[in-house]
């Protein structure tokens, strides 16, 4: 499969915030009368690599900011645009020292680019006018059971035209069976599906064989990123 | 010329200014015509393409929603859709489902339509009928979403809330809910475009949108149907903390929450009710047409009697696209605000009630 560099390094972004949104924790300074908890992830925030260490653990601190300027109707994204500017200057001081190539180092950047945009729009409230955010997920067999109750009684109290009632029932009815089948027919369904993408030429390959192109600089970009949560 | 790549939420594009229903509310800055200065007129297909091209590659954009006029009137916009599948962006299709027949749904899905904005705006068919200016409306716009459910697509319904259709709001949300809509938008009526010349008829009173919204706060829950009310509601007039399962929008122009309005020859808007043209995109970058010293007279403005208010940032008076389109003036008080502002409570900034926040939609 052919994906670009850039693509990748978002998607390794993208796929880190996530993660680390779940148990990241900026480390504090220790100040006085507020002895801290020692950090899980030790960091020296003098050291290049320690600054990028903590621009990469303040997804936690960006997505309480996004939600804090959001409710007070600041939408400048201030924290955003300041995590991106200390990611690319520690980024530089490194390129300087000869630790990392700048083709490196760029790719490194468009990862947390991606981060911070992923963390800062998984946060931001919804906005006028924007069409809003809709869940994708089937809807439970519990609203579709509703949802027919209620077509039957409007259906009886109306005077919409049978043809569409028809059709609106029919889609609600195709909703339904998917909770009706077994395990081996979800399964078989799916291999169908497959089947019929494949038959149009768009063929899905096995994941242990698909080729990612990845050049040694986006591999050693990802490589150094996960560097940053596991370096001792 | 700046060369960094904005990144921008969303982008609007008006694929056409024709339409086949004259609604009363209607907001098109182009409407009414023959009264209306605004620029008439569409690209040919390929000019079209070029014009998006060059928007999504001036932007970091990953969603845009087709609207016009009725976009679906427009004969090329399978290409139109083809073009954004390639680019990877997400589709969102805002019709009156007027020309959504099955044939057309299955097609607009498989060119990756993620999404249909539909109106309903009753339960009773008289009533959408009259609002949408065309005899059979209803009966059209149920089918429509009936045909892209059939095919697997999803829908969600917006109700503009007029004085003609206020009362039937939670008749409408069970109907939508009967359909298989996965959200409603409640919208309260934003005057602009046509909907200037029906502003006494049609601007619903302060109670009755408080109303409204108990009435929407209930049948969320009910229909477990998610409900986000996109068209600002001043604090000042609604404390819209009593609806915490309620979605609300305020003004985002200037953000990166900005929703630009491209129209068919290129024009790019702060958004999609404000006739403010910051320029056409073939003439200039999409950084340089939104550019803080172009936008900054959109996002800085605030009515006079706002100027104290403890939430003047946040809520900027309401929409202020529709005050200077009905008053001539972005610092207006906007029409919503302007008819009830007798009604308004100070907001005390030590205890003034944070607006709740919705990601959901």
């Amino acid at each position: 499969m052919s994906i670009s560099r850039r693509d990748f390094m978002k998607l390794v972004g993208t796929s880190v915030a996530s993660l680390a949104l779940t148990s990241c924790r900026i480390p504090l300074p220790v100040s006085c009368y507020a002895p801290m908890p020692p950090s899980p992830y030790p960091t020296d925030p003098m050291t290049a690599k320690g600054r990028l260490r903590r621009c990469w653990l303040s997804f936690g601190e960006l997505a309480q900011a996004t939600l804090q300027d959001s409710s007070q109707g600041n939408t400048d994204n201030d924290f955003s645009e300041q995590l991106i500017a200390e990611h690319r200057s520690a980024l530089d001081d490194l390129v300087v020292t000869g630790k990392l190539t700048p083709s490196v180092a760029n790719l490194i950047q468009e990862a947390y680019d991606a981060a911070v945009y992923h963390v800062w729009r998984s946060n931001a409230p919804m906005t006028c006018y924007v069409p809003m955010i809709v869940d994708y997920a089937p809807a439970s067999a519990g609203v579709l059971v509703q949802q027919s109750e209620v077509l039957s009684e409007v259906g009886d109290e109306s005077s919409i035209d049978p043809e569409t009632l028809a059709k609106a029932q029919a889609a609600l009815e195709h909703d339904m069976a998917f909770y009706a089948l077994t395990d081996a027919e979800v399964t078989s369904l799916y291999e169908r599906i497959v089947t019929e993408w494949q038959s149009q030429q768009r063929t899905v390959p096995a994941f242990e064989n698909m080729e990612l192109e990845i050049t040694p600089d986006a591999k050693a970009a990802a490589q150094f990123i996960i560097s940053l949560f596991t370096d001792q | 010329m700046n060369t960094t790549r904005p990144r921008i939420q969303s982008l609007i594009f008006e694929v056409t200014q024709d339409c086949n229903h004259a609604c009363l509310h209607c907001y098109n800055v182009w409407q009414p015509a023959g009264c209306s200065s605004y620029p008439r007129g569409q690209l040919d297909p390929s000019r079209t393409l070029d014009l998006l091209a060059k928007a999504l590659d001036e932007t970091v954009c990953s969603h845009v929603t087709l609207t016009g006029g009725e976009p679906l009137l427009r004969l090329d916009l399978p290409q139109i859709l083809e073009f954004l599948q390639k680019r990877r962006v997400r589709v969102t299709v805002i019709s009156n489902g007027r020309l959504l027949n099955e044939r057309t749904a299955t097609s607009l899905i498989q060119r990756g339509v993620g999404l249909f904005e539909l109106p309903l705006l009753s339960h009773r068919g008289e009533v959408h009928d009259e609002l949408s200016g065309a005899p059979g409306a209803w009966e059209a716009v149920l089918s429509a979403m009936a045909n892209v459910r059939l095919q697997h697509g999803q829908v969600v319904a917006a109700f503009v809330a007029t004085r003609k259709n206020i009362e039937h709001l939670r008749e409408t949300i069970r109907l939508a809910f009967a359909f298989g809509a996965r959200g409603i938008m409640l919208n309260r009526f934003n005057p602009g475009g046509r909907g200037r010349e029906h502003l006494e008829e049609l601007l619903p009173t302060v109670e009755q949108v408080r109303t409204a919204l108990a009435v929407a706060e209930a049948a969320t829950v009910e229909f477990c149907l998610p409900i986000s009310c996109s068209i600002p509601i001043q604090p000042c007039l609604i404390d819209i903390s009593h609806f915490p399962h309620l979605g609300f929008g305020f003004c985002a122009a200037g953000s990166e929450r900005a929703y630009y309005a491209l129209d068919p020859l290129g024009n790019l808007r702060p958004c999609n009710h404000s006739d403010t043209i910051l320029g056409n995109l073939f003439e200039e970058s999409f950084t340089d047409l939104i550019a803080p010293e172009r936008m900054s007279v959109f996002t800085c403005a605030i009515p006079g009697f706002c100027m104290d208010c403890a939430r003047r940032l946040e809520c900027q008076g309401g929409c202020k696209a529709s005050a200077q389109v009905c008053y001539g003036s972005l610092t207006a008080e906007e029409p919503f605000l302007q008819q009830n502002q007798l009604g308004t409570s100070k907001i005390n900034p030590k205890t003034a009630t944070r607006i709740p926040t919705s990601t959901r939609g």
